[in-house]
């Protein structure tokens, strides 16, 4: 059997590679597909932890379920932002949309 | 020993996908790494036979979040479609250095911390019943928020996206 810890490192790796996509990407959808790459690692954390350590109450698990459904919402809305951006600037590009009115 | 070896394949497969979502320079291609690693996810919830999470996992990222990332990428596409373009801004090595130091944190930490409980061996498995009776006796007020919070924010979404009369 695959020790726990394992899930955690693979897990530290994937938040750790969509942190650097949110730092270092240009493209909204691109910021917002490495946001989707740490929320996946964090909710494979959550279940690691309630599979291995708490399978009787599974609370974990809940979290991962609550997880992926603001998740869900959290992409919705942000693609109607950027699809609004790209309308009103002609650009999906996150450091020419710095100022905050227009 | 045969489930040993299929989760390093899968593993190694995860990190290799998901660092061609990051390092990718096409948008397209980021889209279908992501595809791949959120499947991958997936089948990581298989591993921990939590088979109704790995369910969710493949309707809800691998279906709906995938195919609005693509909308949202034909919509809002700049240069000519599968053309190489500058996918990384100047702010890259400084981002590359704090994901580094966090990765080696987090490595780290779970690395050397001795989780209390651990069971170690095989997996006793998490069944559908636990979760829903933990869901409905236990998380109620937060189930039906969530609901509430996804029927607000895609309301939100259909309004800001709108196409109005004067655009």
């Amino acid at each position: 059997m695959v020790p726990m810890e394992n899930y955690l490192v693979l897990s530290g790796i994937l938040f750790s590679l969509g942190v650097y996509g949110v730092l270092a990407r240009r493209n909204a959808v691109l910021v917002l597909m490495s946001v989707e790459l740490m929320l996946n690692a964090v909710s494979l954390n959550f279940v690691a932890f309630a599979a291995y350590l708490d399978p009787d109450k599974a609370t974990g698990i809940i979290f991962a379920v609550f997880v992926i459904a603001v998740a869900a919402a959290e992409v919705g809305l942000a693609l109607a932002i950027v699809i609004r951006l790209f309308r009103n600037r002609s650009t999906a590009n996150v450091d020419e949309a710095a100022t905050m009115r227009w | 020993m045969t489930t040993e070896v299929l989760w390093w394949m899968f593993a190694i497969a995860i990190v290799a996908v998901s660092a061609g979502v990051v390092f990718s320079r096409t948008v397209i291609h980021s889209a279908i790494f992501l595809i791949l690693s959120l499947a991958g996810v997936g089948a990581m919830y298989l591993f921990l036979t939590v088979s109704f999470i790995a369910l969710v996992q493949f309707l809800i990222y691998g279906g709906a979040v995938t195919v609005l990332i693509l909308l949202a990428l034909m919509l809002t596409r700049m240069g000519v479609a599968g053309k190489p373009e500058p996918t990384t801004g100047v702010q890259a090595p400084f981002g590359a250095l704090v994901a580094l130091g966090l990765m080696f944190t987090l490595i780290g930490v779970a690395v050397s911390t001795a989780w209390p409980g651990d069971l170690g061996g095989s997996l006793p498995g998490v069944t559908i019943e636990t979760i829903g009776n933990e869901m409905f006796n236990n998380y109620g007020a937060p189930f039906i928020i969530t609901a509430a919070l996804l029927l607000v924010a895609f309301i939100g979404a259909i309004v800001i996206a709108r196409q109005e009369d004067g655009d």
